[in-house]
């Protein structure tokens, strides 16, 4: 018993396995080399203060602890020393060694709780029991104090790995985002262009489709293809114009605002159709929130989209709950509708432009929307409860403040 | 004595449908398909009213806007173009007027009108 331990411990722990499959291993290894009853390893949850159990090794009959608190016990006491603690109990029936109440030693004759921490951190402990009084061995106690350090070095470097996948993983989510979001800028100004175009030709069209219409008897055929022609090119004029009056080129005017007062006012747009069509508003505005800094404009237009969808969702009638409410990096804005919410199918396609399943819809009304709350480096969230309703809530950087 | 206005659009449609729309209204129409065009027609005789694209090729509307408030400070212009955006600028801009082009001339035919009688 020896290097051959340490040996098999470090080729454990440098495996390609997940953390808590290396550590079930080592366990395993140490309680059989060390010959000891109980051989376990608590992590340390930062978060949450407490001591985790993440192996355990040997005989499972006897009193195991899940969770420690962080000041509770034996762990805490060898990181607090910053050393290992080998503690013997006059006898199986007690818990409390030098004052140090731990309910894990029930039964327990014997403990070596070595503390698993570097310089920066405090990782967890390697705590190791036995039923029988046991007597460590001083090269025992050396080849232990490796291994704790062979662990923290073990768990330090893959929550390195952790971190970085998870910041690589932010990364590649922000990237896609800035991609989708230039995306819709292009799309934008291309559709901006190719709208100007269409529109002047269309005004001719239309404009003396009317005009020759006056020239003809109400009843003559003629009169009634002239004013199909003005009639439909004014609706191809109405679905120009949309796109024509969001411009994404256009310079922003950013200014800060109360949130509260951009929702009132999109939504006065809304309130005559609202009434006909018996949607009943819920105001839950947080009076005094946190400024925005926006372009009001833009940000009604791209309420006004939300409003717009929740009515058309809501044609039987129903309950539209608009919350505001803010924290200290965001301000929210929470649209909330009845009117029986998504297909989880489309759900994903609901931001691209033209994508619509109404008859008469561009398909725009989302993208807009989406593209003015990026353009405020925001996130619109989707809640959808199929059934029931949809949840847009928009998030908006709080403005800093001076 | 009939109001004279000139029409300013690179769109031969869009010249000829104002044209005939407003000489319904008892004005004397004018039409010119640049901003270069305009200004010569503007240096030659006298007009009432400017209706300006801003889309132009050439000289862009916005350029023609600023000459003409130089040299003709009391003539009245309505920028009238497909683009909503550059409304909230108009006014820096000081033309008189701002439409979004449409085939409903209502709004360009009331907006002519008063600012016609106001310089009456
Ligand atoms: N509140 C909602 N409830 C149910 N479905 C919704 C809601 N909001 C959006 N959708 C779905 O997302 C699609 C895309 O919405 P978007 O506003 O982009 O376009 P649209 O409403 O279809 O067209 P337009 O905005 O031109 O009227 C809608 O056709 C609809 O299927
Ligand atoms: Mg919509
Ligand atoms: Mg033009």
């Amino acid at each position: 018993m020896g290097y051959e331990t340490l040996e098999k411990v470090i080729e454990l722990t440098d495996s390609s396995e997940a953390l808590k499959k290396r550590l079930d291993s080592v366990a395993d290894v140490l309680s059989h080399a060390f010959s000891f009853d109980q051989c376990a390893i608590y992590l340390y949850d930062e978060d949450k203060k407490i001591f985790n159990l993440c192996s355990l090794a040997g005989d499972e009959g006897g009193v195991v602890v899940t969770t420690y608190q962080e000041r509770e016990g034996l762990p805490h006491h060898a990181l607090a020393m910053d050393k290992p603690v080998i503690a013997n109990m006059s006898d199986a029936d007690r818990v409390v060694w030098r004052g140090i109440e731990d309910r894990g030693m029930t039964g327990f004759a014997t403990a070596a709780v070595y503390p698993v921490k570097d310089d920066t951190s405090n990782y967890g402990v390697l705590y190791l029991k036995n039923r029988h009084r046991k007597v460590l061995s001083k090269r025992r106690r050396k080849l232990l104090d490796i291994i704790a350090l062979q662990l923290s070095m073990t768990i330090k470097t893959q929550y390195c790995i952790s971190n970085l996948t998870a910041a690589n993983a932010q990364m590649r989510d922000m990237q896609a985002r800035l991609i989708h979001a230039e995306k819709l800028v292009a799309l934008g100004e291309m559709a901006a262009t190719l709208a100007h175009e269409i529109k002047n030709p269309l005004l001719s069209i239309g404009g003396f489709a009317k005009r020759l219409s006056r020239q003809f008897n109400e009843d003559a055929p003629a009169r009634l293809y002239v004013d199909m022609i003005a009639k439909e090119s004014i609706r191809v004029e109405k679905l120009l114009d949309t796109i024509l009056s969001f411009s994404v080129n256009k310079g922003f005017e950013l200014n800060e605002e109360d949130i509260n007062n951009v929702v009132n006012d999109a939504l006065a747009f809304f309130e005559g159709e609202f009434r006909r069509v018996k949607i009943k508003v819920d105001r839950e505005l947080k009076p005094d929130i946190t400024p925005v800094r926006v372009d009001r404009e833009q940000l009604k237009l791209a309420f006004s989209n939300f409003f717009a969808n929740s009515m058309q969702a809501m044609g039987n009638g129903g309950i539209l709950t608009l919350r505001t409410y803010s924290d200290d990096r965001w301000v929210f804005v929470e649209v909330t509708d009845t009117g029986g919410g998504i297909e989880p199918d489309i759900i994903r396609n609901i931001f691209n432009p033209f994508f619509t399943t109404k008859e008469d819809g561009t398909g725009l009304g989302l993208s807009i929307a989406h593209a003015i709350v990026t353009n405020h480096n925001g996130i619109i969230e989707v809640v959808n409860d199929l059934g029931k309703g949809v949840s847009f809530i928009i998030k908006l950087p709080a403005a800093l403040k001076g | 004595m009939k109001k004279k206005v000139l029409v300013v659009d690179d769109e031969e449609g869009i010249r000829l449908f104002y044209k005939e729309e407003l000489k319904e209204e008892g004005m004397d129409v004018h039409a010119a398909a640049s901003g270069e065009e305009a200004l010569e027609k503007l240096e030659a005789d006298k007009y009432d009213l400017v209706i300006l694209d801003i889309k132009l090729p050439g000289i862009d509307g916005i350029e023609v806007l600023r000459q003409i408030k130089e040299k003709w400070k009391t003539l009245p212009v309505i920028l009238c173009t497909a683009y909503h955006h550059y409304k909230q600028d108009f006014g820096t801009w000081a033309s008189d007027a701002y439409i979004v082009k449409s085939s409903d001339m209502k709004e360009l035919k009331d907006v002519v009108k008063t600012i016609l009688n106001r310089r009456n």
